[in-house]
């Protein structure tokens, strides 16, 4: 591991949860582990006294039986049998003088009375050795006796406990944070996989994937999504580069004828009259392909976008419709056709209207221009947009293919038109979560736009 | 009329400039967003000609500065080609008019002059149009010339209405299809040629023929040539 790639472990998320995990384990091994101990020691010392008490009690019926007499003898005997012994015992006067007993004692504090932990200074007498524990018991007649303990085993014991606890602790933390470690270390190469699929991505290779680890854990359900992301990105940039080559392929065409034809009146004679309408005409040709990008442009935008999360406002259909069909009919009529309509009124819908108008428009101009003498402009409850005509109709092998941009039927080359009208009621009524249908009008074609909410 | 025109691209706001001054107008043309925005709150302006873009501001930050600041000159914004949406958002912000580029020098003059006659505060609703002889009932939705009646399509009507409405200026194609049937584009069939030839014919009458000229190039005028 490089020091880059330590450092940038070192600010790993996952790094940091881990050695915040060791920190609370470190927390809970102390108090828990200290708390042990301590009621592990407090208990050891418990034994202790109950032990230097029960010898106590076992002089103290000496004395009564006996008296101070009796409990002398009993105090020398006691030394003597259990030399070098834990227990020491020493019967001590009024005046601190010692009556029977371990001389050791003789340094016990004046008076004693209950229990007291001492350190014996000085005196080097075998069975003494560091810390007593001193139990004194008055006596009347101003005696006191002693019974004593070494605290020696206790703390020992207590020491070696203390030392396993912090071992215990040491390891717990040590685990944690290795722990930590090895998922900062696994979680580094999952996202290293992706991301090195994402640079992948980025360099240009937009049909790349990202890989799927089939745990379905929440790294995958990321990483499907940043998928579906891509799908989507690289869908946008084929629409992209599908707009830019039309563009060049198609309007090539008349910005060539456009370029012949200034050449060629370049060359004739200067000459007013011819030269205006020269001017004129390459004006309109100008106009014809400025539209011509205009169009592609909207279908570009119409494909990239969609509506967005807030509700597009309520567009009265029926009067659209209405009004779009009756200048419409106007207009079929000078050209000697027929435009009829059958509007259902209240039909509304969510969109934009200003697209919507296109959209019909485009279809009515197509039917005017290609279609037969007869144009039907229907609108059915739906809301479902129909327009039909009864001219030649398109041929089931094309219907497709003529909502593409720039596609024109063989027959239609060379009228006018830029073969973009179907392309952009298509991208309308997509935007629109419409279904767009070509189908047989029998004879002639008939184009469906079902606009209703459950066509999406 | 002073009209002021802010356009970054040098070709652009010479040619608007000439145009605009041999149609006899006092023009002043801003090159920068920030002088721009200058000369048209230190006013007065009849008409107010900006590109929407300009590097900052922009004509949409200097559109609403200047109605915010309460100025009510009306604003034609020019846009580059493909721009529809954009158009609500530049009407909403407080623009009056929106032209794309490249546009026909007529077509801007035609709007220029209709966004100067536009009357400041809007009078009450008229119930009758008349422009010269031609009478238009709003109420009763009928037309008159002279003493007689003429038979109309409700889409002739609206045509007639949108024209007499604007008396004698210069309406071009563009105008009257975004202000008559509000479509912002241009259908492939001559719906306004249409319409036209048949008002001129329906109002047509011995001796008087229709008050509607052609004007090459142009548009159409109702009433008087301008």
């Amino acid at each position: 591991m490089s020091w880059a790639d330590a450092t940038r472990l070192f600010r790993s998320f996952a790094l940091r949860t881990a050695l915040l995990t060791a920190a609370g384990v470190l927390g809970i091994s102390a108090f828990g582990l200290g708390l042990g101990w301590l009621r592990s020691s407090a208990a050891l010392q418990d034994v202790l006294d109950r032990t230097i008490t029960a010898e106590a009690d076992q002089l103290l019926r000496e004395y009564r039986r006996a008296g101070p007499v009796g409990l002398a003898r009993a105090v020398e005997a006691r030394m003597r049998d259990t030399t070098p012994s834990a227990i020491l015992v020493m019967l001590r006067a009024a005046d601190g003088g010692r009556l029977a007993g371990a001389a050791a004692l003789e340094v016990a504090p004046l008076p004693l009375r209950g229990f007291v932990t001492g350190t014996p200074t000085g005196i080097p007498t075998a069975g003494a050795d560091g810390p007593l524990r001193l139990l004194g018991v008055p006596l009347p007649g101003g005696l006191t006796l002693i019974v004593a303990a070494e605290m020696r085993a206790v703390l020992d014991t207590a020491a070696t406990l203390a030392s396993t606890q912090l071992m215990t602790g040491v390891v717990a933390v040590a685990m944690a944070l290795g722990f930590g470690l090895f998922t900062a270390w696994r979680l580094e190469r999952r996202l290293r996989a992706i991301s090195a699929a994402a640079a992948d991505v980025m360099r240009g290779d937009l049909s790349r994937r990202l890989p799927l680890a089939g745990t379905t854990d929440e790294f995958d359900r990321l990483t499907a999504t940043m998928n579906a992301l891509l799908a989507r990105v690289e869908a946008l940039m084929q629409g992209l580069r599908q707009v830019t080559v039309d563009v060049a392929h198609d309007l090539r065409g008349p910005l060539s004828r456009l370029r012949q034809r200034l050449e060629a009146a370049l060359a004739q004679p200067r000459d007013a009259p011819t030269d205006t309408a020269t001017i004129e005409a390459a004006l309109g040709e100008l106009d014809a392909v400025l539209a011509s990008f205009a169009a592609l442009l909207r279908i570009a935008q119409l494909e990239a976008a969609s509506p967005g999360a807030a509700p597009q406002p309520v567009v009265d259909l029926s009067a659209l419709v209405t009004t779009l069909t009756e200048a419409y009919a106007v207009a079929a009529e000078e050209a000697g056709k027929a435009l009829s309509a059958d509007i259902v009124p209240g039909q509304t819908v969510r969109g934009d209207a200003g697209l919507l108008r296109q959209l019909l428009a485009n279809l009515v101009d197509n039917a005017l221009a290609h279609g037969g003498p007869g144009i039907r402009v229907t609108l059915r409850p739906g809301p479902i947009l129909e327009v039909a005509d009864n001219g030649p109709g398109v041929p089931p092998a094309e219907r497709e293919a003529v909502l593409r941009r720039f596609y024109r039927l063989d027959r239609s080359r060379g009228t006018p038109g830029s073969g973009l009208g179907l392309a952009i009621v298509a991208a309308a009524a997509r935007w629109h979560g419409a279904t767009l249908h070509l189908a047989d009008a029998a004879p002639g074609l008939r184009v469906t736009v079902d606009l209703s909410p459950a066509a999406s | 009329m002073r009209i002021l025109v802010i356009e970054d691209d040098t070709a652009t706001g010479d040619y608007i400039g000439k145009g605009l001054r041999e149609a006899g107008h006092v023009v002043e043309v801003a090159r920068t967003g920030k002088q721009g925005l200058l000369l048209a709150v230190a006013g007065p302006w009849d008409v107010i000609v900006a590109d929407r873009m300009l590097p900052a501001p922009d004509g949409l930050a200097i559109l609403r500065t200047l109605r915010a600041s309460g100025i009510a000159t009306p604003v034609l914004m020019l846009t580059a080609l493909g721009e529809v949406e954009r158009r609500v958002e530049g009407l909403d912000a407080g623009a009056d008019d929106y032209l794309a580029k490249p546009f026909a020098f007529s077509e801007l003059r035609a709007r220029i002059a209709a966004l100067a006659r536009r009357p400041a505060v809007v009078a009450a609703e008229p119930t009758l149009l008349q422009v010269g002889d031609v009478q238009l009932d709003l109420l009763k939705r009928s037309v008159r010339r002279g003493d007689q009646p003429i038979e109309l399509l409700p889409t002739e009507l609206r045509l007639l209405e949108f024209m007499m409405r604007r008396p004698d200026q210069v309406l071009t194609k563009t105008m009257l299809l975004e202000g008559v049937w509000e479509l912002n584009f241009d259908p492939s069939t001559n719906i306004v040629e249409v319409h036209v030839s048949r008002l001129r014919r329906k109002l047509a009458r011995e001796g008087a023929p229709a008050p509607i000229h052609t004007i090459r190039g142009a548009g159409y005028v109702f009433g008087r040539i301008a």
